[in-house]
């Protein structure tokens, strides 16, 4: 095996273009370097993208565009992410336990495309795209086009994902990630959902988003729970209806974490708790 | 005192922290070959075929053994029943088949990969009742051939490995008097002992003699086992201890030790073998997984006119030391409340999972969650509060359990609820939690207030010490007392021994195990290091103080009644300037009657007891019992079903704290396992295999999941410990299951009577009240 470390973006490219389906982009290492232990890789080069700086910058003008390097240490604690995204800065403070926050990056989560990623739905609700560099141009898509099953993503083989941008959270509205889990910290979730709301005047919801993870082959959007939120009040009735609308579009599997009876079971508590969470973060 | 009562530095902390402790994986010696072992891939089968050829042939191999290679008699601690390697039938899975020796660990698991063999699987006995059920397939189809220690008739049939029975036979007519009957089913799953160093073994064989090194509890007996498996005499078997990375019971009996002493005599080369860690986790002789039914007769006014317990416990494919476990519940029930009269059966299955051994707290925490939950249950079923119901039924002073032994100080057990009491009153807020249910279905937490009581005991087998008080004044500590982690050893003895000499425990060293030069001691298990080898070591230190003396009187021409010793210096009462230091009186010893050094052994008598009124025990007393009281408030989120721990205290009767850090450190280090026994951790079992196959999904709480943990220790010096100590280590993982499932149940208004508590299990609970109150 070959070990790549590529200090430019060109460099990167160039040892994709080389490498393809072989080569192995590696970051912060914390899913890769698990992965090549247990022998479940064996790629061909290990392209080191770490030292690539400009994929570490941040931009906010307009929509947000993070670099694929920012580590989630590095996102829980930047100020203009916590005011823009909150339930992301919340969700990156959750990922696994402090030492694999610290160098696991935001581009290495969305690309190991685990049904559990907890970044993902909070991205999701921020209408996340992602944006594509390969030797032969860049391309951009929409993170729920990016996910298409479990590990598996629209990346090309010679791509790199090289920002992600997103719609920071409007005036007027709330967003939250709950992450059910069953310990403190270094849980992979039993289910994330991350909810964003827009309040109107009247406390009726103006703009309702949804995604979930750990309930699907990928993380996804619920537009199922979104069309029963959107006009409604957050009342108990329209909550649970909204909450049993969403609990019936998601397909979670028994697995040794949890049940799909207990994760389809939660999930109505968990909206409601997260809708009145929004609504009364949004009235503020 | 000095010494006693000292928050003393352990020995070997610095060493540990810089990490310069070399723990048994560390070890290396030269020539040194490495063996891994080959385990069953399934949970039950016929082994049709073994072809070993392609694995010998592979790179940097030195040897492959199976069954069939070697003297392969089956051995153990109670029941001989165990294979070094399984021959024709499988038994668990992970059940070790065969053996590769090569120059590396890398090398032998990739020849390891290369051994072919055909089974025929058969599906497994995976749980007692389908053990003990007529007609079953049995687990071991020999079973009656199997021999065990001293020949005791454990009640052995068919896939039955004990079957322990007291039975006063007035049980039947206190039902037919009762005015009520109450009863429950409580079932608890296996707990993995999680230490961080897996299982090692590094053994030489030469000159006829095998030495192994190890990270052990118990190096006294691998040495008896070794020679038991071996069938060499235990004069042909030297045993060395090293620092230990954790073990609570799971390194007691023998791990890898006899693979690495057959091979190393195979090929005259040391052989290491080190578990990986996921083959440790589903291998390690876990808390056995168990079911408890109670059944009580009551009067309408509490009176308990009897019970009638029956325990069943999985003894996993072999039987370890299971049989000991299945003597404690004649400890457990009918022994600190008055209940009348007492029927307890307590029976131990085979089948085909792994054997499960001892775990700190060898049963206790599953018999006091029984216990305790069917305390709770009386007491809401004739409408009492759960706390005054458990004072109005504790026994007092003098009360017998079933074998006789009385209980002569367990008002100190009414003594720790009301510590518990003055620090956090209780509050049975049961009744007003039940009006709340279904208006709290949007988040708002449910709190539950919980306690327990129990008693354990400080384990009585022997040990020895030696102590030698060297030239400069310095004591050595010689003892195969093992430390590990307590600092029972690293602290306790030191102090023991410094105290009755009269110097800082600075001056006193202590050994690491070693068989050829320390006495026998029985490891470090059930409490009993700094009861038991601390009294040997005061004793030791005793003689070594009474010889200072009687030569120091003749150097200063002094009475020996007149002499005291401060500081390592010996004085003569009232006459400052004579005096003379502890390396004076040593070296002038050493070059007249010889140096100063005295052995001394202490067992704990068995208190007194009647053998007839049970059978088939493996021990049959409880000696040196310790009190306990834990009280738990809790938080459950009616929405997701996690359980929080709002705050935990503890009254715990220790004797007396010769290292009152150390003994807390043990009092916290008790309750984090039993936390996670209780709402996180899971080993659960579907067709004999573990369901989760490594700490990802297991569960093991973390420090940021512990509540503070509020200790008041209570002092009751016990005259026959050293310095008043009884145990502290093992107990305060006993009642955590119960106090935190009473807690729960209060919160939920509905019984959760098995564990882990995980969250569905508290919404099934929660949910199906409401199906109850709707329908």
């Amino acid at each position: 095996m070959q070990f790549c470390r590529a200090q430019s973006l060109d460099a990167a490219l160039e040892y994709l273009a080389e490498w393809g389906a072989d080569g192995c982009l590696l970051a912060g290492g914390t899913d890769v370097m698990v992965r090549y232990n247990k022998s479940e890789i064996a790629p061909g080069a290990i392209i080191h993208i770490e030292g690539i700086e400009p994929l570490s910058l941040i931009t906010t003008h307009g929509r947000t565009t993070i670099g694929a390097l920012n580590t989630h240490r590095g996102l829980a604690g930047d100020a203009a992410i916590a005011a823009r995204h909150p339930a992301m800065a919340s969700a990156a403070r959750l990922v696994g336990g402090w030492q694999t926050q610290a160098v696991g990056t935001l581009g290495g989560n969305i690309c190991n495309a685990s049904p559990a990623a907890d970044l993902a739905p909070p991205l999701l609700v921020a209408d996340a795209h992602v944006t594509l560099a390969s030797m032969r141009g860049e391309r951009r898509l929409p993170l729920d086009e990016f996910f298409i099953d479990r590990r598996v993503t629209a990346r090309r083989a010679d791509e790199l994902l090289t920002t992600i941008d997103l719609e920071p959270l409007p005036e007027g509205s709330a967003e939250v990630y709950l992450k059910l889990g069953r310990r403190g910290a270094m849980d992979v979730a039993i289910a994330g959902l991350a909810v964003r709301l827009s309040l109107q005047e009247d406390g009726s919801v103006g703009a309702a988003r949804v995604a979930v993870c750990s309930l699907a082959a990928t993380p996804r959007r619920v537009p199922e729970a979104e069309a029963l939120l959107l006009g409604a009040r957050l009342e108990d009735d329209a909550l649970a209806a909204a909450g049993q609308a969403l609990a019936g579009a998601v397909s979670p599997i028994d697995d040794a974490r949890g049940t799909a009876s207990y994760r389809r079971r939660v999930l109505p508590g968990l909206l409601a708790r997260a809708a009145r969470q929004c609504g009364e973060e949004a009235r503020q | 005192m000095t010494a006693v009562g000292a928050n003393v530095q352990r020995s070997d902390g610095e060493a540990k922290v810089r990490g310069e402790a070399v723990f048994g994986v560390d070890l290396a010696v030269a020539r040194m070959l490495h063996a891994r072992l080959f385990r069953a891939p399934v949970a039950a089968g016929l082994i049709r075929r073994i072809d070993t050829s392609a694995a010998r042939a592979s790179d940097g191999v030195h040897d492959v053994v199976s069954g069939a290679d070697i003297q392969n008699q089956r051995a153990g601690v109670a029941v001989f029943d165990t294979p070094l390697f399984a021959t024709d039938y499988i038994a668990y899975e992970g059940e070790p088949i065969a053996a590769v020796v090569a120059d590396t660990p890398e090398l032998a698991e990739a020849a390891l990969r290369r051994i072919e063999i055909e089974i025929d699987e058969v599906a497994p006995i995976a749980t007692p009742e389908q053990a003990l059920s007529p007609g079953a397939r049995l687990v071991h189809p020999s079973w009656a051939e199997f021999g065990t220690v001293g020949g005791i008739d454990f009640g052995a049939h068919g896939n039955m490995v004990a079957e322990i029975f007291s039975d006063p036979g007035d049980v039947e007519a206190a039902f037919e008097q009762a005015d009520l009957v109450v009863e429950g089913t409580y079932s608890t799953p296996r707990q993995y002992q999680a230490y961080l160093e897996p299982k090692m073994a590094l053994a030489t064989y030469e000159g006829g003699r095998y030495t192994v090194q190890v990270s052990h509890q118990y190096p006294f007996r691998v040495r008896d086992r070794l020679a038991q498996v071996l069938d060499v005499p235990k004069s042909a078997i030297r045993i060395v201890g090293h620092h230990i990375g954790g073990g609570f019971g799971a390194k007691l009996d023998l791990g890898l030790e006899a693979y690495a002493a057959v091979l190393a005599r195979r090929t005259g080369r040391p052989i290491k073998m080190v578990n990986l860690p996921d083959e440790e986790r589903l291998t390690a002789p876990c808390r056995e997984n168990a079911v408890v039914k109670i059944r009580s007769a009551l009067r309408n006014d509490g009176t308990i006119l009897a019970q009638d317990v029956d325990v069943v416990f999985d003894s996993g494919a072999y039987a370890n030391n299971g049989p000991a476990g299945a003597s404690i519940p004649m400890f457990m029930y009918a022994s600190i409340y008055r209940v009348g009269t007492a029927r307890i059966r307590s029976r131990m299955a085979y089948t085909n999972t792994a054997p499960t051994g001892a775990f700190r707290g060898v049963s206790g925490p599953y018999l006091v969650f029984a216990a305790e939950r069917h305390m709770d249950q009386i007491a809401n079923e004739l409408g009492r509060d759960r706390r005054e119901y458990r004072l109005a039924t504790l026994a007092s002073d003098g009360h017998k359990m079933r074998n006789g032994q009385a209980l002569e100080e367990l008002s100190i057990l009414h003594k720790a609820f009301e510590l518990v009491e003055a620090r956090a009153p209780w509050s049975d807020q049961g009744a007003d939690q039940e009006a709340d249910q279904d208006t709290d279905q949007n988040g708002e937490k449910l709190r539950g207030i919980g306690i327990a009581a129990a008693v354990w005991l400080t384990n009585p087998q022997p040990g020895q010490a030696t102590v030698k008080l060297n030239e400069d004044g310095g004591i050595i500590i010689v003892t195969a007392a093992t430390d590990s982690g307590s600092g029972a050893v690293t602290t306790g003895l030191r102090q023991i021994a410094a105290e009755c000499l009269g110097l800082s425990a600075d001056h006193v060293a202590v050994t690491m195990p070693d068989t050829d030069v320390a006495g026998f001691d029985a490891g470090s298990q059930g409490s009993r290091t700094t009861h038991v080898a601390g009294r040997a070591v005061f004793d030791a230190t005793s003689e070594v103080r009474r010889r200072v003396l009687e030569t120091a009187a003749g150097m200063l021409e002094a009475a020996k009644e007149d002499l005291l010793i401060e500081d390592g210096i010996v004085r003569v009462a009232g006459v400052p300037d004579m005096s003379l230091s502890l390396g004076q009186v040593a070296m002038a010893a050493t070059f007249s009657k010889g140096p100063i050094v005295a052995t001394a052994s202490y067992t704990t008598p068995p208190p007194p007891h009647d053998p007839e009124l049970t059978k088939g025990m493996l021990f049959n007393t409880w000696p040196t019992p310790t009190y306990h009281v834990h009280l738990a408030e809790v938080e459950v989120d009616p929405v997701t079903g996690k359980v929080t721990v709002a705050r935990y205290v503890i009254a715990q009767e220790v004797g007396r704290a010769i290292n009152p850090d150390a003994v807390m450190g043990q009092v916290v280090g008790g309750v984090a396992q039993g936390l996670g026994y209780t709402l996180w951790e899971r080993m659960e079992i579907e067709d004999g295999r573990y369901v989760q196959r490594n700490f990802e999904t297991h569960g093991l709480p973390l420090a940021c999941d512990m509540p503070k943990i509020e200790t008041i220790l209570m002092e009751h010096p016990e005259p026959a410990g050293p310095y008043g100590a009884k145990g502290a280590a093992e107990p305060s993982i006993v009642p955590v299951a119960a106090v935190i499932a009473n807690a729960v149940s209060d919160a939920i208004g509905a019984p959760i009577d098995s564990i882990p508590i995980t969250p569905e299990a508290v919404l099934d609970a929660l949910q199906s009240l409401e199906h109850g109150v709707s329908g």
